[in-house]
């Protein structure tokens, strides 16, 4: 399982994470996917940094 | 300028006033969405062995501490439904597992915080509730279920008896509201769970018939599927309403429940045509740049919330540059009613103007949306 940030539209804060290269998960704190990714963090795991913006 | 008479009286001749709001409409009356297993957009009737947390038929999510330990398809057995249904979810046991007391193996159905705000659990006006549906199993016995707040602080194991195997039975069960606790009121939460137990350890069985304040998913000694190589626990016409009897079953159109569905999924893909597939259109967007193609996706219903977005095999995007394959999506900027998804592809010049497809397979080759509870 790898997760990939992704920045907002304007480059500038992270605004999502890629799972495995095919499902894109939104920062809504609602989201169920999103929950997930944050007991991955809280367990201590570190996500691939967002590619350069707009690049 | 007079406009006529309003006729004042109709709530009391017409209308029994003390039934305004007693929320026992005979339509939308089910709180419980798929109830008649219609709807199965992630399998299309396709037999799935789910891992834990997976959801199989619409809005029907499977729990189980054990991997492969069952089956879940539409229609699984192709026995003949109860009467009035055309359909049922089906599991299928695929091995005799002996579950400990901190296993878990369940059929849980969600139900979002607008939908039971109503019943007022938690207070003192909490309505009483009747859940029912049609069950067959290849065992007999007690079986066990639960009804849940969305921190599982507030539970009601329940149990139900299947005397004939290979039998569709009725079953019906009334719960008085819970008029303490924590429940989530009219929000995009958890309002409350139903839980249909398929093999429960200790820790998370209870006494049946009596509100709780620990964890339960089932009631003690409730019956094992998952105990019987080859059991079958087959169900379908749920439904929980507001009310101390169960009533008949709400039919609903098909168009109407799958877009109750789709507020939590939705999956885009190829259909098959009587032998032949074909290619789907899903979206147009531009090419942002030589790799990355930026499409708006309207949704066709308010999800619950922003979804997360997945596609699987092969999709394309087409324009004058002619056809590529999509390798990975990049971003996701979702919303409720329109998302805004990037996909990271070869051989665009940035600005062309491109449509999306998906392949010709039929399930795999999917664009798909979650916002499930």
């Amino acid at each position: 399982m790898t997760y990939k940030l992704f920045k907002d539209p304007l480059g500038k804060n992270d605004a999502g994470v890629i799972l495995d290269g095919h499902t894109a998960i939104p920062f809504d704190p609602a989201n169920v996917d999103y929950q997930e990714y944050l007991k991955w963090i809280a367990a201590g795991n570190t996500p691939t940094p967002a590619d350069t913006p707009n690049a | 300028m007079a406009y006529g008479t309003v006729n004042a009286d109709v709530i009391g001749t017409s209308v029994a006033g003390s039934n305004l709001g007693a929320g026992n409409a005979s339509t939308l009356k089910n709180r419980i969405i798929n109830g008649a297993m219609v709807i199965d957009q992630r399998n299309a009737g396709a037999s799935v062995t789910p891992t834990d947390g997976a959801y199989t038929l619409d809005r029907y999510q499977i729990n189980a501490s054990q991997a492969s330990k069952l089956t879940v398809q539409q229609n699984a057995g192709s026995v003949t439904p109860p009467v009035g249904f055309k359909n049922y979810l089906g599991i299928t046991s695929t091995s005799a597992y002996s579950v400990s007391s901190s296993d878990y193996f369940g059929l849980t159905q969600y139900i979002e915080g607008f939908n039971t705000s109503d019943l007022m659990f938690g207070t003192a006006n909490a309505k009483t509730v009747t859940l029912s549906f049609q069950v067959y199993s290849s065992l007999t016995g007690t079986f066990g279920g639960a009804l849940q707040n969305s921190g599982r602080s507030r539970t009601y194991p329940f149990s139900y008896t299947i005397s004939s195997a290979n039998t569709w039975t009725s079953i019906s069960i009334t719960i008085s509201g819970d008029t303490t606790g924590t429940w989530v009121g009219a929000t995009n939460g958890v309002g409350m769970s139903v839980v249909f137990g398929l093999g429960m350890g200790s820790t998370y069985s209870g006494t049946a018939g009596s509100w709780a304040s620990s964890p339960y998913f089932s009631s003690t000694g409730a019956t094992s599927v998952v105990g019987t190589n080859g059991a079958t626990f087959y169900i379908t016409g749920v439904q929980l309403e507001v009310g101390s009897s169960a009533t008949g079953f709400e039919y609903r159109q098909y168009g109407t429940e799958l877009a109750l569905c789709q507020r939590y999924y939705w999956k885009i893909t190829s259909v098959d045509d009587g032998g032949s597939t074909r290619y789907v259109c899903w979206g147009s967007g531009s090419a942002y740049s030589s790799t990355q193609a930026d499409i708006c996706i309207p949704l066709k219903v308010d999800m619950r919330v922003a979804p997360t977005v997945s596609y699987g095999g092969n999709i394309y995007l087409q324009g004058s540059f002619g056809s590529t394959t999509v390798s990975s999506i990049g971003t996701n900027y979702g919303g409720r009613q329109l998302v805004f998804v990037r996909f990271n592809t070869s051989g665009m010049t940035a600005g062309q103007g491109l449509i999306t497809f998906t392949g010709s397979a039929a399930g795999t080759d999917f664009l798909a949306g979650s916002a499930e509870l």
